[in-house]
């Protein structure tokens, strides 16, 4: 019989308050990180239609954050080079764990959790070579780390489960930094890749752009049917205009997704956010820098623009795309149009992260 | 990179109102109005008369009349202008796509309306000055393909002037002034209209500072004055003292108080750009003819400044989040 007693034993034992699911913060559908008017940065959760389910504190302006896929507590990394990573608990914004890099690493600004949620695998690279690694860390253990493994790639930058619940998809962005400026070291031998694991660091396969070496690999989106969508950085030459989204499928050779030309040239080489659309059948990147998101055909072509200034934060919405932008704006992109949701007093960073992948 | 700037929230609506009306109405509709009408000189001269010699006058002023306008990137424009104004050509398509025109004697180079399909490298100003002043392909004759593709260029270019004027006059300007109305999802609030043209002006300052200017000055070991802006026509420096003209002139359109330093550092601006040697920039591998195109970036990042300082400033306008920060 569980005494009263045993019970808060237990639960002094497991080390933390009873886990909470998302249902108790409002069922947000998504994170996103901000800064508010008065400089203060905070975490939100949305729900599809905008509104907010939660808002907590965050002591400093995150990257990315990632969602635990039960517990209502996310994940956010400190701004690269990053040292550290912080648990808070959406409830309050309590901060439930520090996670520090190793000394000789750092976070390269994401992170996800494995399927069941026991595990916290985050993108990391060496300090001194830049070398990319996936550490792992033991949720069910105050987070401990207890393992790291090897990305097969330099600098590497978003990291996802794929559908079949144990592989990553990881997204080698290919440049070498110093480990105090991040100067770019590298730029003209960089060799970005799109690398996949088992959980336990076993490379199964290996994608890379051969005549585009110069296009950093930086954010995925993945459909359920194993699809991967890769947006890119482009660190050659201004005005080259190189496609930014690419997409692959394992044992095949990957998918440029281009623009036209003025289209191409507008979005500044840059690619900040890339994701699905709900029911899978497009795919879209955003640039911040051209103000503008491009919509693609999953199979690759060109479908159109959306003009929205500072627009950055991206995911898969059930009527299309939720997009978030650095004016307060969130927008849903749906095939009659675009809408905006809401604009809040706060300038979303930038990604929108979906909570259940 | 192009700017992109927040509005803080704490700033009042209703100056931004007047503003953006004032930037439409003095500016930039009267902008894209001059420029049509030049664009459509050129072409009817191309008609009088092809060849290279008779057209170079309406061509520099259709890219005069440009400048006014050439460096607001929103709207029509936002893509738009890339067709008029196809510059930097990093990989080199416009003089590869014209002389693979010329050599097959492509059908698109004689019909203006399916000129409008072809690449954006092979359209607009920067097309007409390779055929009107580049040595192997200025010297065509009345009657030749050349000619022809010349008449099509301008033509195109009249329609395209005269596209991006009715889209603004006819579509865009109430975009603009129905800034955070109900159905306007590009503006969610009144101020993001005067945002996003501020944010224009510093783009454009911006561009002539670190292209315009910093493309052909290169490093001090490497100047590339091959890479200037319009240099076989002798436009570079008169393109980026127009521009920041332009520039300013917003600013001025934009703001109903005065704007003292941004005048001043405007007229230091024409100052320093009178000591430049060669309008084209090809001399700046001399160390001294290099510093005063040096000077010129200096003063147009001054200019910038000045109008950071007297509209940025009293109005709360900081860089955007997301678009100054790589991630």
């Amino acid at each position: 019989m569980t005494t009263r007693r045993s019970f808060l034993a237990s639960l002094l034992a497991a080390g933390a308050s009873p886990a909470v699911g998302w249902a108790a913060v409002g069922d947000p559908a998504y994170l996103a990180a901000a800064k508010q008017p008065d400089g203060s940065y905070m975490l939100a959760g949305l729900r599809e239609d905008g509104s907010e389910a939660f808002r907590v504190p965050l002591p400093a302006r995150g990257h990315a954050a990632s969602a635990h896929p039960h517990r209502a507590e996310a994940v956010g990394f400190a701004r690269r080079p990053g040292t550290y990573a912080l648990v808070v608990d959406c409830r309050d914004g309590a901060v439930l764990h520090q996670l520090s890099a190793p000394e000789d690493r750092q976070f390269n600004g994401h992170g996800v959790y494995s399927p069941d949620g026991t595990r916290l695998f985050t993108s990391e690279q060496r300090v001194e070579d830049s070398a990319g690694f996936v550490g792992i860390w033991d949720t069910e253990a105050n987070y401990s780390r207890i393992g790291e493994f090897e990305t097969h790639g330099v600098g590497p930058h978003d990291l996802r489960v794929m559908p079949d619940g144990e592989t990553l998809a990881i997204a080698n962005g290919g440049i070498q930094t110093d480990r105090w400026d991040r100067t770019k070291l590298n730029l003209d031998t960089m060799r970005p890749s799109l690398v996949y694991t088992a959980f336990d660091g076993t490379v199964l396969e290996r994608c890379a752009l051969e005549e585009l070496s110069q296009n950093s690999i930086r954010h995925l989106a993945l459909r359920p049917d194993g699809l991967v969508g890769f947006a890119m950085q482009w660190q050659g030459e201004p005005g080259m205009a190189p496609p930014l989204l690419g997409l692959h499928r394992r044992g095949s050779d990957p998918v440029l997704c281009e623009a036209p030309l003025g289209d191409e040239l507008a979005m500044d080489g840059y690619a900040g956010s890339v994701a699905f659309s709900g029911d899978g059948s497009e795919i879209a990147i955003t640039s911040p820098r051209g103000g503008r998101m491009h919509r693609f055909s999953a199979e690759g072509a060109f479908l159109g623009v959306v003009s929205r200034a500072d627009i950055c934060g991206l995911a898969r919405h059930a009527k299309g795309y939720i997009a978030s932008d650095g004016l307060g704006g969130v927008m849903l992109v749906g095939q009659g149009g675009t809408t905006p949701l809401r604009r809040a007093e706060a300038a979303w960073d930038n990604h929108l992260i979906p909570i259940r992948a | 990179m192009r700017y992109a700037l927040m509005l803080c929230a704490s700033l009042a609506a209703t100056p931004a109102v007047a503003g953006v009306e004032e930037a439409l109405t003095d500016h930039i509709l009267p902008g894209y109005a001059g420029f049509t009408e030049e664009a459509q000189a050129l072409a009817e001269a191309a008609q009088q008369d092809c060849t290279a010699p008779a057209l170079r006058d309406p061509w520099n002023a259709a890219f005069d009349a440009w400048t006014e306008i050439g460096d607001v990137r929103m709207g029509p424009s936002e893509t738009g202008a890339l067709s008029v104004a196809f510059w930097p050509d990093t990989r080199g398509f416009t003089p590869k796509t014209l002389a693979r025109m010329i050599s097959g004697e492509e059908e698109a180079g004689r019909d203006p309306q399916a000129f409008a399909e072809v690449s954006i490298a092979a359209r607009g100003l920067f097309a007409l000055e390779r055929m009107l002043y580049d040595e192997d392909l200025s010297g065509y004759e009345a009657g030749s393909y050349a000619c022809t593709l010349v008449q099509t260029i301008t033509a195109d270019l009249a329609a395209q002037a005269g596209a991006l004027e009715s889209g603004w006059r006819e579509g865009f300007a109430d975009v603009l002034r129905s800034a955070g109305e109900d159905g306007n999802t590009t503006y969610l609030s009144e101020d993001e209209a005067l945002r996003a043209l501020y944010t224009q002006i510093l783009s454009s300052l911006e561009f002539t500072a670190d292209t315009r200017l910093g493309r052909p000055l290169g490093t001090f070991d490497r100047p590339r004055p091959a890479r200037a802006e319009a240099w076989r026509s002798g436009r570079s420096l008169r393109n980026a003292v127009m521009d920041a003209a332009a520039a300013a002139a917003l600013a001025h359109a934009l703001a109903d108080w005065e704007l003292p330093e941004t005048e001043a550092a405007m007229a230091r601006l024409r100052e320093v750009a009178d000591r430049v040697t060669d309008l084209a920039f090809q001399d700046i591998d001399d160390p001294s003819a290099r510093l005063r195109v040096e000077i010129v970036q200096q003063h147009i990042r001054a200019l910038a400044d000045a109008i950071e300082l007297e509209i940025g400033l009293p109005l709360g306008l900081t860089p955007g989040f997301n678009s100054q920060d790589g991630d």
